[in-house]
Order: C-alpha cells, then sequence, then structure tokens
C-alpha cells in the first residue's frame, strides 16, 4: 500500500470573528491557509459538534483558503446549547451570510457524518454556490438510518456499550430511544438534562473509530461538549432534519449531480453505515465513492484523513 | 495488550478413518498431536464447511489428543453434500458415535461460528462428556441471529456485496431470500445448483474477514467446497437448525453453569455480530468473554487465533 497522506502542518488563522446571524444567535467564523487561495468552506458534524483546529489541516494552506465556522448553539457560537430557530434552513442561511460577508462568489463545500447532510443540503438548495463537493461518512437522516444508529442495528456490533445507553432509560420508555432521550435532553432540570447528553454522547463516541479510543469518549462526556452536542443532535433527529420529505436529499439529487463530487466512507463505519454512501452514490453515478476498508467513522481515521486529502489536493487547482 | 500467540505448527494425523454413521452417512476423521494427551474435539462451521488441516493448529500438539472430523455430507465424509438424515441431533449423536468409538470418556469441545451452534447443542445434551468449552463467533440461531445476516444487518455495512447476493435472484423471489436459495441448491438442475451455490458462499466469504481477504474469496469459487457449504447451511437454516424453540440454546444455558468456558468474538464480526457473544456470556454463568478489537467473524483472524490459542493454552493438563 502507498504510504498515506497526513494532515497538513498546524497553522493559525489569519481572521476569525463572530457574526450576529439573528437577534438570538452569533455565529463564530475564521479563515486561514491563504487569504488569496481557492475558498473551501468546512461544514462539521453533529449538528452541535463545533469546529476543531485540526480539521483546518484537510486542506494545503497554500492553495485554499479555508473557512471554518460553528453552527448555532456550538463551539464558540453563542447562545450554547440553543435550540431555538435552530434548524437546516437557519444554518443554510448563515453560510449564505458567511459567503456574502466574505465576499466569496463560489466555494468547495467539505463535510463529514451530519456536515454531508448539511453540504448536501447546502449544495442542493445553491448549487451555483458550490465548486466541488467532498463528503465523507454519508448521512441524509432517514428514519432506517436513525433507527439502526439510536434504536437496533449498531446495538449488535455494540452491545456492551449500548447497555451503558439503554441503562440511562427506564425499561418502559425503552420503545423509543430517541423520544426518551429528548424528553430529558429538553428537560427543566440541569442535572437531568446533562445525566442524559452524557449518556448520548459516549454512545456515539465508542463507536466512531475502527478501534475504540477510550480518551475520545471521555472527551465526549464532559459537560460542556456533551450538552450541546446531545441537545442539538437529538433536536435535529426528531425533528427529521427538518426536510419536507424524509428523502429529501436524494429527492433533489439531480440539481447537483454536475457537481464534481467525492464520496468517501469508512467500510465499518456503524454511526453512518455504508449504506447510506451506496444510496447516495447510486443516485448520484458522477460521484466518486471511495470504501475506506479499515476505518470507521471517524474523520480522524488513517485511511480516511488519506482518502479526503486526496481529495482536496486534487481539487486544489 | 500482551503478545499475540501464533498457531501451532502444522502437523500430520497419527490415525484416519472413516465412520459408519448410518446406512447412508459415514463420516471422516483423523487424530492428531499425542495419543496419550488431553482429548479435545474440533467442530468445524458452516454446517457445511467441512475440516482444513490449520484446524489442527490451535493446540498444543504435545498437550493434547485433537480430533477433527467432518460433518456428514462434506469434506470427506459421504455421501458428499447429501441433506438426507442431516440435522443437528444426528450430528450430535454422530459426535457420541465417535467419541465411543475411540475410547475417550470425556473431551474438550471447540468450536466456531456454527461449530459454536453444535457445541452448545452437544453440550446442553452431554454435559457430562464435556471438560471444557472454547467458543468463537458465536451463533445460536435466536431470532435475529438469521435476520441480521441475511435481511436487515450485514447488508447495512456491506450493500455492495449484498447487491449480488440479492442480485442472484429475480426481484419476485427476493421477500424470502432463504427459501429463494433453498429451491436453487435443491434444484434437479445442477448447474442452478452449482451457480446458487457459489453466489450464497460469495456473500459469506466477502465479509468475513476484517479486511477483504482474496485467498478466501478464490475458496469460494471452488465448487467442491461450496455445493455442500451452501446446501448444508441452507439446509439448516430453513429448518431453524432444527431446533424445538429458536431461543433453545440460549434458555437452557444454565445447564451449563460452571463448565469452564471461554468465548471468543471479533467485535466486526458481521456474520455473527458481537451481540451473540453478549447475550450468550450474559446468560452462562461463569463464562469469559473476550471481545477482539481487530477481527471479523473467521476464525484465521490474527487476534482471534490468537486468543483461541491462548485459551486451549490456559486449559492444557
Amino acid at each position: 500500500m502507498p504510504r498515506r497522506r497526513r494532515f497538513y502542518m498546524d497553522f493559525e488563522p489569519f481572521d476569525s470573528g463572530f457574526m450576529k446571524v439573528s437577534d438570538l444567535h452569533t455565529i463564530y467564523y475564521e479563515q486561514s491557509g491563504n487569504p488569496k487561495g481557492k475558498p473551501v468552506v468546512f461544514v462539521h458534524g453533529g449538528p452541535g459538534g463545533g469546529t476543531d483546529p485540526k480539521q483546518r489541516r484537510f486542506f494545503d494552506p497554500q492553495a485554499y483558503r479555508i473557512i471554518l465556522f460553528d453552527q448555532r448553539g456550538c463551539g464558540r457560537s453563542t447562545p450554547h446549547a440553543e435550540l431555538t430557530d435552530n434548524t437546516t434552513w437557519h444554518l443554510i442561511a448563515d453560510m449564505e451570510a458567511i459567503r456574502e460577508k466574505l465576499g466569496i462568489d463560489k466555494w468547495q463545500v467539505f463535510g463529514g457524518s451530519w456536515g454531508s447532510t448539511l453540504a448536501l443540503a447546502y449544495a442542493e438548495k445553491h448549487p451555483e454556490r458550490v465548486t466541488e463537493l467532498v463528503l465523507r461518512g454519508i448521512f441524509m437522516l432517514r428514519n432506517k438510518e436513525l433507527r439502526w444508529f439510536y434504536q437496533e442495528g449498531a446495538s449488535a456490533i455494540f452491545p456492551d456499550t449500548w447497555e451503558s445507553y439503554v441503562a440511562a432509560i427506564p425499561p418502559e420508555e425503552r420503545g423509543d430511544l430517541m423520544k426518551a432521550y429528548y424528553e430529558r435532553l429538553t428537560s427543566d432540570d440541569p442535572a437531568v438534562r446533562l445525566a442524559a447528553a452524557q449518556a448520548w454522547s459516549v454512545w456515539e463516541a465508542s463507536t466512531s473509530f475502527l478501534m475504540q479510543s477510550k480518551d475520545y469518549m471521555v472527551h465526549a462526556g464532559e459537560g460542556e461538549f456533551a450538552l450541546a452536542f446531545a441537545r442539538i443532535e437529538c433536536h435535529y433527529f426528531v425533528n427529521g432534519g427538518f426536510f419536507e420529505v424524509e428523502d429529501q436529499l436524494l429527492r433533489d439529487i439531480d440539481k447537483i449531480r454536475h457537481i464534481p463530487t467525492v464520496i468517501v466512507q469508512g467500510r465499518y463505519d456503524v454511526v453512518c453505515p455504508m449504506m447510506s454512501a451506496w444510496d447516495l452514490h447510486r443516485a448520484f453515478p458522477e460521484s466518486e465513492l471511495k470504501i475506506i476498508p479499515d476505518a470507521g467513522h471517524s474523520a480522524y481515521e488513517p485511511g480516511i484523513v488519506d482518502a479526503l486529502i486526496e481529495a482536496t489536493d486534487r481539487f486544489r487547482g | 495488550m500482551s503478545a499475540r500467540r501464533s498457531l501451532y505448527p502444522e502437523i500430520e494425523p497419527y490415525d484416519t478413518g472413516k465412520l459408519a454413521v448410518s446406512d447412508l452417512h459415514s463420516i471422516y476423521y483423523e487424530q492428531c498431536g499425542n495419543p496419550k494427551g488431553k482429548p479435545v474435539v474440533f467442530l468445524h462451521g458452516g454446517p457445511g464447511g467441512g475440516i482444513e488441516p490449520r484446524h489442527r493448529c490451535f493446540f498444543d500438539p504435545q498437550a493434547y489428543r485433537i480430533i477433527l472430523f467432518d460433518q456428514r455430507g462434506c469434506g470427506r465424509s459421504t455421501p458428499f453434500a447429501s441433506l438426507v438424515d442431516n440435522t443437528t441431533d444426528h450430528l450430535v449423536q454422530d459426535i457420541e458415535t465417535l467419541r465411543e468409538h475411540l475410547g475417550i470418556e470425556k473431551w474438550q469441545v471447540f468450536g466456531g461460528s456454527w461449530g459454536s451452534t453444535l457445541a452448545l447443542a452437544y453440550a446442553q445434551k452431554h454435559r457430562e462428556r464435556v471438560t471444557e468449552m472454547v467458543l468463537r463467533g458465536i451463533f445460536t440461531f435466536a431470532p435475529d441471529e438469521m435476520d441480521w445476516f441475511y435481511i436487515n444487518g450485514t447488508r447495512v455495512l456491506f450493500p455492495d456485496a449484498y447487491e449480488d447476493f440479492v442480485g442472484e435472484l429475480p426481484p419476485e423471489e427476493r421477500d424470502d431470500l432463504i427459501g429463494a436459495y433453498h429451491r436453487r441448491l435443491t434444484s434437479d438442475d445442477p448447474e442452478v445448483r452449482r451457480k446458487a451455490a457459489k453466489a450464497w458462499s460469495m456473500w459469506e466469504c466477502r465479509v468475513a474477514t476484517l479486511l477483504p481477504d482474496e485467498g478466501l474469496v478464490a475458496h469460494c469459487e471452488d465448487a467442491s467446497f461450496t455445493l455442500a457449504f451452501a446446501r448444508i447451511e441452507c439446509h439448516y437454516f430453513v429448518h431453524s437448525g432444527f431446533f424445538g424453540s429458536p431461543t433453545q440454546l440460549l434458555d437452557n444455558m444454565e445447564s451449563l453453569a460452571g463448565i469452564p468456558a471461554v468465548i471468543v468474538h471479533g467485535r466486526y464480526d458481521v456474520i455473527c455480530p458481537p451481540r451473540n457473544a453478549w447475550r450468550l456470556h450474559k446468560a452462562w454463568p461463569g463464562s469469559q468473554l473476550e471481545l477482539v478489537p481487530d477481527a471479523g467473524h473467521s476464525a484465521n483472524e490474527p487476534g482471534i487465533s490468537s486468543a483461541l490459542v491462548r485459551a486451549t493454552d490456559q486449559f492444557r493438563p
């Protein structure tokens, strides 16, 4: 096997700021790399995951002008963990607001997991603004995907950590675990919210890497992170991603089939299993699907990093 | 993690034979290792998989008297691929017939996949003949286990391989996959049987290892293997393993309490997912469970064979 590409060396933003996007919400954004480079926007996961400096490093800083932002309610955006006026359509409008503020005509859109959902939804709404799509760990927020991860499916592969996820909910409410979690995550009692947020987030963290990472599980269980992550995720999921129909992203796929697109998928992604990448690729046969045989869900899996950077390098112009 | 154990070196049998177990069936058996050693019987998978020389190497040949045999209808047992008088009860009886033929009072029982099923069925019927159990890739015929592999589970992670497996059948027959394959595998037309056997086996071979294994896939092209494997497996599966109830084995685990038992299971076993092992372990007082983080279903996965060798070493006299 040829040597795998690794992250670009660490670098700092040349610009960062906060942008008021509604009476309530202010979002954090930053620009790094080459101010005159090709624009790319990094769309993080969750929803509610926030950005991390490491995510700049999927892109050649000589070639790209790299824009990262924290979606409503998470990371450095405020108010933290807020669910009001927080929908897919708000986030798409925010991306447009950032693009206009930064004076960018078109950009590459890069996103994994929920970032792939939002990238696809954005591209289908504003196809003329997208030069390329680089997507990873495809998630289209269909019922079967949510059921797989939160009710039955991934539970067969991770019965051990599933036990802790289920234990947070009393037996009589386990018929619909997502709903039971939503009630707790939106409880008036902060202790109830936090306990539910930790169990929800640790379940996802325990299943995100091919080789389970205890460090990552600990990080995911930290209060501030877990609260935004779990509350915002669950809010989007119980609302079906605010889509008009369950398979809206596939229904509208013809709007983006002219856009050069790479899909990177870990074979052992049990959070967003390959079924969805396959369905997307079947509906969008012009896309390039790269299956990484030794990877799970995380963008930081070595084979995933390699394939993502291969794609951004190829598109750097 | 302690250093991984490799298999013992290849050895030749010191004794082989054929034993007539019914008017129709004769089974091939072999003995290897130390004739005065501790007896252990190896139960192969499938059903219909047959034994291979490397199966001898899970045991210290100085310490063990190692008995392997081909179950009815497969390997060197005759008649090849026969489904007549071929049920779980017949195989359990054959194990007893072989034990008596060899003058063995008690033995260790070692089996993976279907071999674990048969081992449990045998031990529940003849508890007093079993000294220890070493099981891998647990399969108990619980209702969700068949469903996982053929209908709902594995396909989510391997949609590409599943497309080929299902594509072998006309669309109108896909609602009952196992039934449709069974009709073909028992067809009067040898070409229909051969083609179905290859597709049936290929589905399993493509998903049996953590990383794609070309050698295994080539093995599944070989009709001298696939015909027995596919026909016998499917025959057992349409008959739900010939068990009185689908939870028969799990319901009777208390009867095996106190038998020293090691369960080894690959985290990414997508044929028999780890849930099967977890449930068995919970139902089996005193059993030890080892989940191997970087392994699929196959006994040849390095982490699996290492754990199995450590288990048999631990039970040496």
